[in-house]
């Protein structure tokens, strides 16, 4: 995944604050708080995983390499914990951050390195089209399904099924209609 | 040119800042009210373990200068005694001073000078670092009291084998702190762990950092000698968290410099706390009507470095966080203010 | 800024409310129904009347932080659920912590800025509702802390000698605003514990991240979640936790769903089971076993109730 070209020096004076002014404009988070001191990291739940740690992740919204945040796994692997923003002494929304590039990676269209996370999402939205709930279990199988894991908790969601944990057949909410609606005139909506 | 000397002068607070204005005014010729709440002269200084940059006990610093203070008949000294009310009587001010025993005496003072020093944040805020709920995790003014422990002779068993020390806990954080840097925890913690080294040889010692600051003279060889000749460790990131295991501490960091989520297992957390102005002195600001800041520390006039009302001075710490020689040379530019006040002769045009 | 976040509970709720809308967790109701069960009897016990609409949906917020489609959905599905609270003139009431955060997070956006408000009201006004941003929301158990004392008082059977520890999750800690605790060193969890006879537990890894948020559970669970479980659990049970309790059903899943992969990947037995802390409110306050559900968790409560010598049948003494 070669973004930008890290083995040259980056040359700083052709980075421009777009992404950064972008950032706060939107979102309301300023990277300039930043102390640089780790304590986000620190905190991280998932720091240990992370192709980009948050303090890495604050710098580069600083470098404005887009692509880099774009295309990063920690975008993926983030389990919005809220701990780093938590514990950062400047307040610096990472979450947020997170959660505007994951909204702009989808936009820009750039898939996720795994693929099952384009999937999960498909499904998540699918059950609330047409039921108005999320319901685990049968997103589960859907789920494993598509991403070719037939036999994944195929043992755990079976014993689930036969004592009736887990609800194959998701209540749908009363009025199924009105969801749709809300679909139909805002995720479904022709731009323009 | 005239010279009254029979002004007298009223310092609040005998900590070293204290002790200097006092010392000054008195050896000037004028009476001083040495007022002191606690009932010791000394302060914080005279609670500390060893002074940086040259490793000198502060204890024979203060006890120089209560010899002096002794010496010099002007200098009446009020320990355990506080300020109970002021008010202002043309150009003095009439001030009820409240002893021990509940007696209350009234002494007039021509000029006034603050030097009520600091306290330390209360860093239980910080429920990640666990300050008040696990036992060793200690504020740097407590870990003084350690250091002189660990000096004395006894018994080596209980000692810790690996201390962490924090600097910036309550400092440069906007969030659950005070947005300023504190000035002096860089050095003192450099100073902290590197009498670690010398007190107990076999103990590990992690500094976490920021970055340190060591603008003075001798500041950055001394810090460098800590790093270098007695090997303390500089880990750059500002813990997460502090967590309870098989008895000991388990600091959670970032190693900023590696980029890579790091732990630490240590006996002993020392969090090196922001310098706060203490309630009291807001309290004395507003009865002689001296100027504070936006967190309470005493705040000077327009190009008067230590003149913070009509006839009221101050000096030390409970202007901001300062060194023990920044503190003894403000007290002596604020008695030198003083001493001006008094002799004061109109001046002409050139 | 800390100061504002936390807030004691007698200051949240000056006077204990006789009514709330209970908010229904599409998660919680689904996997764990003894949930929303154990809530309603133990507000009956209580004495607070629970009132439940079944046109709420999903609060979206799954969708919000998996990668927010639109932000207008999220903003008009919570616009519509709150109108439908606010018909009844209640306040919100989630047993989610991620519901809770995402409604109010929502709900503040819309109350900053009146042109999103208005954007989602709308959408909302074809199907006849309107969204005036006047229901409180809130969490149960910050009911629950706050008549912690009654709840001692009315305890029937005393968990005496169990070791209980908590699992609060992410999710309610980093609210920032009008909280019980932040995430530096919550204790409202054990102080319910000690006020139901059990003894609560500190274990390590007390405040690790379930792993399941943003739908991780579905999507990194090997790489992800379960060395994740595997950390907090080891460190549970080194501790002695007999029992963990939660606040949020997405928490509650990964927690107990997991628990016999984590055996089957690393060779090692935990078996401690995972209610949500309504459930072991519920249990200490006498609610016949059959309604708190039980029989949904896949690591068992009988080793629990065999040692509190709570036998099937045996229900509270009223």
């Amino acid at each position: 995944m070669a973004m930008v070209d890290y083995y040259r020096p980056l040359r700083l004076n052709q980075i421009d604050s777009s992404l950064q002014e972008e950032i706060k404009r939107t979102c309301g988070v300023d990277v300039e708080l930043c102390l640089e001191c780790g304590k986000c990291t620190g905190g991280c739940s998932n720091a240990h995983i992370f192709d980009l740690t948050p303090r890495k992740i604050v710098q580069l919204v600083k470098l404005g390499d887009e692509k880099r945040l774009l295309n990063m796994d920690s975008l993926w692997t983030c389990v919005s914990c809220q701990l780093c923003v938590d514990r950062c002494p400047s307040h610096i929304d990472i979450p947020r951050i997170m959660d505007y590039m994951r909204e702009k990676a989808r936009k820009k269209n750039v898939r996720a390195q795994r693929e099952s996370i384009e999937i999960f999402h498909e499904l998540m939205l699918d059950s609330i089209r047409k039921t108005g709930r999320v319901a685990e279990a049968p997103l589960a199988l859907k789920h494993n399904l598509r991403t070719r894991q037939y036999f994944k908790d195929a043992e755990l969601g079976g014993r689930m099924f036969f004592k009736g944990k887990l609800n194959p057949l998701s209540p749908k909410v009363k009025n199924v209609k009105q969801v749709k609606d809300l679909f139909a005139q805002t995720i479904d909506k022709k731009e323009g | 040119m005239t010279t009254n000397l029979d002004k007298k002068a009223l310092v609040v607070g005998a900590g070293l800042a204290g002790m200097e204005a006092a010392i000054k005014i008195g050896q000037a010729g004028y009476e001083v009210y040495l007022v002191e709440k606690e009932n010791t002269m000394g302060g914080v200084t005279g609670q500390l373990f060893s002074s940086f940059p040259r490793w000198e006990n502060p204890r024979e610093l203060v006890d120089n200068r209560i010899q002096t203070i002794n010496q010099i008949e002007k200098i009446r000294v009020l320990t355990t005694t506080t300020v109970q009310s002021a008010r202002r009587e043309g150009e003095a001010f009439v001030v009820d001073l409240q002893k021990a025993d509940g007696q209350v005496e009234q002494v007039a003072a021509d000029a006034v000078v603050l030097a009520t020093g600091f306290e330390l944040m209360d860093v239980s805020v910080y429920g990640e670092y666990g300050y008040g709920i696990y036992p060793n995790v200690v504020n740097s003014l407590e870990f003084e009291d350690k250091l002189r422990e660990w000096s004395a002779a006894g018994s080596k068993a209980d000692r810790p084998k690996s201390i962490a020390f924090f600097k910036c806990v309550g400092s440069r954080d906007r969030s659950k702190g005070n947005p300023y840097c504190s000035k002096i925890c860089c050095m003192y913690t450099a100073k902290q762990a590197g009498l670690t080294k010398d007190l107990l040889p076999e103990a590990k010692a992690y500094v976490f950092y920021m970055d340190y600051r060591a603008a003075g003279k001798e500041y950055e060889e001394f810090v460098r000698s800590v790093i270098e000749t007695k090997h303390v460790r500089y880990v750059r990131g500002r813990p997460s968290k502090v967590l309870p295991e098989n008895g000991r501490l388990v600091v959670r960091a970032e190693d900023t410099l590696m980029g890579v989520p790091i732990e630490v297992e240590v006996d002993m957390v020392v969090l090196a706390s922001a310098i706060v102005p203490r309630e009291g002195t807001r309290v004395l600001a507003g009865m002689f009507g001296a100027l504070t800041d936006q967190y309470g520390f005493i705040e000077n006039v327009p190009f008067e470095l230590r003149q913070t009302g009509n006839g009221v001075f101050f000096a030390g710490a409970c202007g901001f966080a300062v060194e023990t020689a920044g503190a003894q040379a403000q007290g002596a530019a604020a008695a030198a203010d003083v001493v001006a006040l008094f002799n004061r002769v109109p001046q002409g045009v050139k | 800024m800390n100061k504002e976040r936390v807030v004691a509970p007698e200051k949240m709720f000056p006077e204990v409310p006789e009514k709330i809308f209970l908010f229904r967790s599409c998660t919680g109701s689904m996997e764990y129904p003894g949930t929303e069960n154990a809530i309603k009897e133990v507000a009956k016990i209580l004495g607070i009347e629970i009132v439940m609409d079944p046109d709420q949906t999903c609060c979206s917020g799954y969708l919000l932080t998996c990668s927010a489609y639109k932000p207008e959905f999220s903003l008009a599905v919570t616009a519509r659920n709150l109108s439908i609270v606010e018909k009844h003139g209640l306040d919100t009431y989630m047993f989610c912590n991620g519901c809770q955060g995402y409604n109010l997070e929502l709900a503040h956006i819309m109350h900053e800025h009146p042109e999103y408000k208005q954007m989602a009201n709308d959408v909302i006004a074809k199907q006849g509702y309107h969204y005036e941003g006047k229901t409180d929301i809130r969490h149960v158990q910050e009911i629950w802390y706050r008549l912690k004392d009654e709840i001692a008082a009315r305890v029937v059977r005393p968990l005496t000698g169990l070791k209980v520890a908590s699992h609060y999750g992410c999710h309610y800690l980093a609210i920032q605003y009008g909280i019980l605790d932040d995430a530096g060193y919550p204790t409202f969890h054990e102080e319910i514990y000690s006020a139901l006879g059990a003894t609560p537990v500190f274990y390590k890894e007390r405040q690790m991240c379930c792993g399941y948020s943003v739908g991780r559970g579905f999507t990194h669970k090997e790489t992800l979640v379960q060395p994740h479980l595997y950390k907090k659990f080891k460190s549970a049970k080194e501790a002695g936790v007999e029992l963990m309790t939660t606040t949020c059903p997405g928490c509650n899943t990964a927690l107990d769903r997991e628990q016999p992969n984590l055996t089957k990947r690393y060779e090692e037995e935990f078996g401690i089971p995972v209610i949500d802390i309504s459930q072991l409110i519920g249990l200490a306050l006498g609610v016949p076993l059959e309604k708190l559900g039980f029989d949904a968790n896949t690591i068992k409560m009988d080793g629990i109730l065999k040692k509190l010598g709570i036998g099937k049948g045996d229900s509270d003494d009223n």
